[in-house]
């Protein structure tokens, strides 16, 4: 669908990640014999870069394959075809040891900071346990490292000794991030990091992740479904829906011309601080289909305000309306 | 999930000094709270559950009991406590005789083809009856005292010719006197000392002489010294003394000596010349049980003097002066005399005394003792067995949950396999195949520890396997994967301890559940064996409802210990999981 168009007359920009068609099903198994009946398209053919040192945010409804993609992309899922290019390395195509070797370079973090820790370490065993498994530092240096990271992340070497259940949702949050940011990561993927969260931990937490991706040079893939975090925290955004990556641009693309019917009605959906503002509400009809059974066509075109016969049967090819903006729509054809 | 130490305000507050000297701290300082692992917290949490520190102490106890007990003890286990009592012993028995007894003369036949003639001739009613080509004739000298003669033909005589028998000729006189004898109708006549019978034969008449073949008679003879033994039990004597006491006369005489007769009831007593007794004459026999015992004639009148009484005990004081107590008891027409014996008796089912506490049981054995080492059978049953269910069961549940997929579903199938083998059945089998093949106690023991090992194990692979199969979609374990983590540390240090705390409540939820199977088993029988013991095999006993009701001490204490050991474990079973719940604040 969006097809990455290298620009041939400027010098190719440094990506830490490109993916190209990703395709990720999840086979539906049904009997006695556990057929495969069918497949959950989770994410269907999708492509994008990130530049080092930039942040990529992912939006879309629940449902619309952006954990999936996340998890993909570091190989925690076998994909169904695509290729994900990390640092110049296609990561499906590595073996067992190779993998294991790259795995400190590209983290994530985990929605949910209560399921995310293991009950029974300690948190200096959950945020080290990588740091020695990989020898990210000489041991001398290891408890130094360790204090270095937790501070930086908000957390006193006092904690060391705590177990997960003596902290509060933010501050489990914290020692996840101290646990992908201990293993020097380039790319870190941040599945839905705040969602758990409330908003005044939220900000602390966002203005963590900005403040380490400063200091350290990190690269996040910024997996969310609040467009205000993602308009705060990201260089550029996807927008996806039902495994496709409907728009592409940088923040501002987005954000002050959304060209996608369901990008315009997303952010008309977005909650403004200011009880007087008018609102133009965008009414999305219906739910999301199933990715089981996508409908033909545009996917959108069940529910878009601006249907077109063509959207039912042909789907869109990307169009790249302004530099660095594509989007997936007949309307700009 | 909750920051327990936090939220918790009786929780004791620790200041750790941080950060320095001048440094304040302030009441919600995080550094205040004391650290706790997750270990520490669950067992405050466990000691704080009054129930569960019950069990606990029930338990201690129990093994104190067990496994220290048999130190203490005095006794073994399989010591038999046995103790001198009296006891009624059969010793003789007597009995009326109601057969008639031959003496045969010396020299004479008198076989039981004979004895058969004669006894038929004496329900006919007559008086003489032949066997083969001999005629014999028989004179009833008394009650149940028959003489038997036989004839020795001399002639015949048939419408008065006389044929003699022997060839040669009969003698005149003898003929004179046949026919005097036949004119005045008498059936025998004497001539010159001689005894000559006239026995009819069809239509002619046989004179013959006679000659004694056999005393037929229901008295015993029971001579007093045995000197006298040939003397007694000759044939002249019983004639004489017989046809004397059967017409009591006071005296007779045999050869040259002469004997008097003392009559008493339904007994007579021969004195010889000198006033001694000398023969007891009686139709009740008297016999020792004990073959090799001999009953003196004084003994054997005592007994019968006592029946003819009819009386039920009688004292006898024998030659050296000591007293017995006997018992008649009657049985039918058999009279059973009992004797106080004191005899070497295992002390079965003896009340608790200060000696036993708990009494002796059926094999006179020490109840408490058996107890103690019961109790260290059935806690090492039950540990074992869950040890070996949880071995298997975690490594099959484990291989199951972690790779999942068909390895998942094969293993599963396996595990319903197990499931179906019905227990009870696999372990009546079990166990008579070892009382086949006459396995050790010992060795049987731990057979069993296997079996029911083997066929336990499933529920907690299950178990397992279901927990691991969750754990493994937590995001901790995503993110080990993420963080490259190698497989070995992930089992082993993220998954096996978060398992940790349902096999431990499952373990000890389980032990009961082994002790009351082992228990079962025992009280089947199918169990630990004689002489081992095992609680549920020394409530065995009290399978038999005389022993039930009578004797309390018997399986009311086994009763108790696993019904306090099993309640125990499930007190802490029930004290682990809830300290073991996270959702559980203290």
């Amino acid at each position: 669908m969006v097809e990455k168009q290298h620009e041939t007359s400027t010098q190719r920009p440094d990506y830490v990640l490109e993916v190209k068609n990703l395709k990720q099903y999840f086979p539906i198994k049904a009997g006695l014999m556990q057929r495969v009946v069918g497949y959950v398209k989770a994410v269907d053919g999708i492509s994008f870069a990130i530049e080092r040192g930039k942040t990529m945010g992912l939006v879309g409804e629940s449902g619309c394959g952006k954990t999936t993609v996340g998890k993909t992309i570091l190989r925690l899922n076998q994909k169904t075809s695509g290729e994900v290019i990390f640092n110049g390395k296609e990561i499906f195509s590595l073996d067992k040891n190779e993998l294991r070797s790259l795995r400190p370079k590209m983290q994530i973090i985990f929605q949910d900071p209560y399921s995310s820790l293991s009950p029974r370490l300690p948190v200096s065993e959950i945020i080290g346990e990588a740091v020695k498994e990989h020898s990210i530092v000489p041991d001398s240096e290891y408890d130094n490292h360790l204090d270095h990271i937790m501070k930086s992340c908000g957390l006193e070497p006092y904690h060391k000794d705590r177990y997960p259940h003596e902290f509060s949702g933010g501050q489990r949050q914290r020692i996840c991030i101290a646990r992908a940011l201990a293993l020097n990561p380039d790319f870190v993927v941040c599945d839905e990091p705040v969602s758990a969260l409330d908003v005044s931990i939220q900000a602390q937490i966002i203005n963590l992740l900005k403040d380490l991706q400063d200091k350290f040079s990190l690269t996040y893939l910024f997996i969310s479904h609040d467009l205000s975090v993602v308009e705060h925290i990201s260089d550029n955004v996807g927008v996806m829906y039902l495994g496709d990556l409907v728009e592409y641009g940088s923040k501002i693309h987005i954000f002050k011309n959304p060209l996608h019917p369901y990008t315009q009605a997303l952010l008309s959906a977005a909650p403004v601080p200011d009880p007087s503002a008018k609102m133009n509400r965008i009414i999305l009809e219906g739910s999301i289909p199933s990715p089981a059974n996508p409908p033909a066509g545009c996917k959108f075109h069940t529910r878009c305000r601006e249907v077109m016969e063509i959207c039912k049967s042909v789907p869109p090819q990307v169009r790249e309306v302004e530099p660095g903006h594509k989007v997936v729509c007949h309307l700009y054809n | 999930m909750i920051d327990n130490e936090k939220i918790n305000p009786d929780v004791e507050k620790e200041v750790v000094p941080a950060g320095g000297p001048g440094e304040e701290m302030h009441l919600d300082d995080a550094r205040r709270v004391k650290v706790l692992s997750p270990g520490m917290l669950v067992f405050k949490r466990f000691i704080r559950n009054r129930l569960a520190v019950i069990g606990l102490i029930i338990l201690l106890v129990m093994f104190i009991f067990s496994f220290f007990g048999p130190f203490l003890s005095t006794y073994g286990q399989t010591q038999v406590f046995k103790g001198i009592g009296s006891m009624s012993k059969e010793y003789a028995s007597a009995i009326y005789n109601e057969e008639l007894r031959y003496s045969i003369s010396e020299g004479e036949t008198f076989g039981s083809a004979e004895r058969a003639q004669f006894l038929l001739a004496v329900g006919k009613n007559t008086d003489t009856f032949t066997y083969k080509d001999a005629i014999y004739y028989f004179t009833t000298e008394g009650e149940g005292v028959y003489r038997i003669l036989q004839l020795d033909p001399v002639a015949e005589v048939l419408l008065g010719i006389y044929k003699p028998m022997a060839g040669g000729t009969v003698a005149d006189d003898l003929k004179a006197a046949y026919e005097s004898a036949v004119k005045k109708e008498q059936k025998s006549f004497n001539l010159n000392g001689i005894t000559y019978r006239i026995t009819p034969k069809n239509k002619a008449a046989i004179i013959s002489t006679e000659h004694d073949v056999a005393l037929a008679m229901l008295s015993v003879y029971d001579a007093y010294n045995q000197a006298n033994d040939s003397t007694v039990a000759s044939y002249a004597f019983k004639l004489a003394s017989s046809r004397a006491i059967a017409q009591e006369k006071a005296a007779f005489s045999v050869g040259s000596q002469l004997f008097t007769v003392r009559y008493d009831e339904g007994q007579a007593t021969v004195l010889d010349s000198t006033d001694k007794e000398f023969a007891e004459v009686s139709n009740i026999i008297v016999r020792a049980l004990d073959q090799s015992a001999f009953l003196s004639v004084d003994f054997k009148s005592a007994i019968r003097q006592s029946i003819n009484d009819r009386l039920t005990k009688f004292t006898y004081t024998d030659e050296n002066g000591q007293s017995v107590d006997y018992t008649i008891v009657r049985v039918n027409k058999t009279y059973n005399i009992k004797r106080e014996t004191p005899t070497e008796l295992i002390r079965t089912f003896e009340e608790p005394s200060a000696e036993h506490f708990l009494g002796l049981d059926n094999n006179g054995m020490d109840v408490m003792t058996r107890l103690m080492y019961g109790g260290r059978v059935s806690l090492l049953v039950g540990f074992v067995v869950i040890f070996i269910e949880v071995a298997i069961g975690v490594v099959i549940g484990g291989i199951s949950g972690y790779f999942g997929g068909w390895v998942d579903t094969g293993l599963m199938r396996f595990v319903d396999l197990f499931n179906s083998i019905p227990f009870y059945p696999m372990v009546l089998i079990f166990g008579s195949v070892m009382d086949a093949l006459e396995v050790d106690p010992m060795v049987r023991i731990f057979l069993l520890m296997a079996v029911l090992g083997l066929l336990g194990w499933t529920g907690v692979a299950r178990i397992v396997r279901g927990q691991i199969l969750s754990l493994r979609e937590q995001d901790f374990m995503v993110a080990t994967e993420a963080t490259g983590i190698r497989t070995s540390r992930r089992i082993f240090r993220h998954l096996v301890p978060n398992v940790m705390p349902l096999l431990i409540v499952q373990a000890t939820a389980g032990l009961g559940g082994i002790i009351i199977t082992e228990a079962t088993l025992g009280f089947l029988g199918l169990g630990i064996k004689y002489p081992l013991a095992s609680w549920g095999s020394i409530i065995n006993v009290a399978s038999d409802s005389f022993v039930m009701t009578n004797y309390w001490f018997m399986w009311i204490p086994a009763g108790m210990l696993i019904l306090l050991t099993v309640l125990g474990f499930n007190f802490v079973g029930d004290g682990l999981r809830d300290a073991y719940d996270p959702k559980m604040k203290r």
